[in-house]
């Protein structure tokens, strides 16, 4: 195992439009990175540049403390999962497995126990005599990470290997990976533009957008504490509710209704600024509790969840997802109280979208 | 049930009978027929000058091919030129689909210059190489004498091992496009992650031809060689304008020895048993190819 740094990386094509802009980066030795983003944010061109598969164009990536710009993957000792498996069609899932190792001049037997051992872990040790077309996709791409598994590498990668398989088997997948690296204790790399993947199983997370990098933080602080707008929008099923408001005084104005933030600092806000004021749907509750402050709303919308209902509510000129209790069953125009404690609202200046004061509480 | 009623219901089977009849019928015409009477025509002596009219003879020409050296030198010729030609396409073609295959900026270049020698007529390319190897004229000598080699000219087309060697090297070049083109279409099918998984494996470019391109193309070459076999079985056109068959029958094949017999010796019945011959060997290769295909994966 080993740790990985980026400094400065950044990719262009042609030497024109940049596909990242100077990413720096730290992975931990056995930590569990996620980068997540929407799609062509460049969250997989930097995992390939990792792995030798793309070019860098300017930066460092050093992994071990090796510089290995100019290495190629099979010297770069790592193991990546793609996301369609890329297994061989025409061998076995044994000869799938031991290609790596073969390539590598390990000695049969220990090729044999590497396989079995991983095939046992990932539970497909019964059909190892079988070809990849027999198989069923979460089987096949068990078979993408014992592939990985046997190398025994210094770094995994994992290019959104879930994606292709559907939502109960993607669930029981994910489960099975966050296992595994607890097993392993490996430093592992994983590219997905789904934020649950990434809240549930990183370590830390990189919130990219358009090649830069937005975030870099533990799913709790990203959760919490996010950056920017950006970030705020991305994670968080719904999302973090935001809202145009202005700074007045102490205050944020959300047109006539307003939101104390005594004891925030809001350097470089001057007042009368253009804010955006987030809350997460779970922090908008319909019962007051504490140093709640009331707001006036009226229902639009109920989406029953079962064990909750996701509630859109009209909040002067804007539209809030507030997370109710399933018994809530107000009809759409009912007048209802919001409240909200002041000390879980993130601001965020409207242009720039960058945070000016983070939650004090959650 | 209700299907299997509907299929049973005999209106509905009139009515299949009566779709299929019009290709049935076309196939017997231009395929059945033909075969059947060349076959039928084997058996009877049918010079169509000076001999004793339509006469049946049973197996006597075949007893005469059995015997006829020029018949078994043509077979050796047709067969060798198979043996050469066909492993040299396909390794001249494969080493082409991979050039084409690179990832060049404009690929519609690269693919007409593949699909020119293949769009080219046959006869074509025989007097142009014919040309070529002119012992006086021809840019293979011309070429030869710049690169220092000196004496006298070689005399591509009047010396038997060199003429079969000048229509063989036409042949390659006529044919490797079309192997070409087949094995690209086979090339583009095979995904680029595993190459980056191989790579990532730790596998040098060769190792990833020979673990992956080979094993991956293997349907196609043998799709390229079924057709390309059972094309040089029959191969006429190249040789015909080249060499005619010559220097003494040196590049003379089957196909030409038919149209020989046929055609300019009017012996239809002797002519036709050599094609039944032909069609016996193209048969037997087919058989073979598609057992073989039948297997891969």
């Amino acid at each position: 195992m080993a740790d990985v740094a980026l400094r400065g990386v950044s990719k262009s094509y042609d030497g024109r439009s940049d596909v990242l802009h100077g990413i720096d980066l730290d992975v931990r030795h056995g930590e569990f990175v996620v980068f997540v983003g929407p799609s062509g944010c460049g969250k997989s061109t930097l995992l390939r540049m990792i792995a030798g598969l793309e070019s860098i164009t300017a930066g460092e990536v050093r992994i071990g403390g090796q510089v290995v710009n100019a290495l190629p993957p099979r010297s770069r000792d790592i193991a990546m999962v793609f996301q369609d498996y890329a297994l061989y069609p025409h061998k076995t899932l044994f000869e799938n497995m031991a290609f790596g190792l073969r390539l590598r001049k390990t000695p049969e037997d220990e090729i044999r126990r590497r396989v079995m051992d991983a095939a046992k872990l990932l539970r497909i040790d019964g059909m190892l005599d079988r070809r990849p077309a027999a198989l069923s996709g979460g089987q096949r791409q068990r078979v993408a990470i014992g592939r990985a598994i046997v190398r025994e590498p210094k770094v995994f990668l994992f290019d959104e290997p879930l994606s292709n398989l559907d939502a109960q088997l993607r669930n029981e997948m994910r489960s099975e990976i966050k296992r595994l690296h607890q097993r392993l204790g490996a430093t592992i790399i994983y590219v997905t533009h789904d934020q649950v993947e990434a809240m549930t199983l990183a370590d830390r997370i990189a919130v990219l957008s358009g090649g830069h990098r937005m975030q870099y933080d533990t799913p709790d602080a990203i959760y919490h504490r996010p950056a920017t707008t950006f970030v705020a929008g991305f994670i968080g099923a719904p999302p973090m509710n935001l809202v145009d408001c202005r700074l007045d005084g102490d205050a944020a104005d959300l047109g006539g209704v307003r939101v104390p933030l005594a004891s925030r600092s809001l350097a470089g806000a001057a007042r009368g600024a253009a804010l955006k004021l987030g809350v997460r749907p779970e922090n908008l509750r319909l019962a007051r509790a504490g140093a709640d402050i009331a707001l006036p709303a009226a229902v639009c919308l109920l989406e029953p969840l079962g064990a909750e209902v996701l509630v859109t509510l009209k909040l002067g000129a804007a539209e809030v997802v507030a997370r109710c209790p399933a018994a809530f069953r107000e009809p759409p125009g009912t007048p209802v109280t919001l409240y909200v404690d002041p000390s879980h609202v993130a601001l965020f200046d409207a242009a720039s979208g960058t945070a000016l004061s983070a939650p004090s509480a959650h | 049930m209700a299907i299997l009623d509907r299929v049973r219901d005999p209106g509905e089977r009139t009515l299949a009978v009566v779709l299929l009849a019009p290709a049935f019928a076309l196939l017997a015409l231009i395929v059945v027929y033909p075969i059947g009477r060349i076959i039928y025509q084997s058996f009877f002596d049918a010079r169509l000058s000076g001999g004793h009219g339509h006469r049946f003879v049973g197996l006597d020409n075949y007893r005469i091919a059995f015997h006829d050296t020029e018949f078994w030198t043509a077979t050796w010729h047709t067969v060798a030129i198979t043996l050469i030609t066909v492993p040299a396409a396909l390794v001249v073609g494969l080493g082409l689909a991979l050039l084409a295959n690179l990832p060049f900026r404009r690929r519609w270049p690269v693919r007409l210059a593949l699909l020119l020698p293949w769009a080219m007529p046959l006869a074509f390319a025989g007097l142009i190489f014919a040309w070529f190897f002119h012992t006086e004229y021809g840019i293979v000598n011309d070429v030869v004498r710049r690169l220092g080699a000196g004496g006298e000219p070689t005399m591509w087309l009047l010396r038997p091992g060199w003429a079969f060697a000048a229509v063989c090297v036409t042949i390659v070049w006529k044919t490797s496009s079309f192997m070409a083109l087949i094995l690209l279409a086979g090339l583009t099918m095979i995904p680029r992650s595993l190459y980056e998984a191989a790579e990532v494996d730790g596998a040098s470019h060769f190792q990833q031809f020979r673990e992956i391109t080979l094993p991956m193309l293997m349907p196609s070459i043998v799709v390229a060689l079924i057709f390309r076999t059972i094309t040089a079985l029959q191969t006429f056109d190249i040789p015909y304008t080249m060499t005619r068959g010559g220097p003494a029958d040196a590049t003379e094949t089957l196909a030409m020895l038919i149209h020989k017999t046929t055609i300019d010796y009017l012996d239809v019945g002797y002519g036709s048993t050599l094609a039944v011959a032909m069609f016996v060997l193209s048969l037997a290769v087919t058989t073979v190819y598609l057992r073989r295909l039948a297997r891969t994966p």
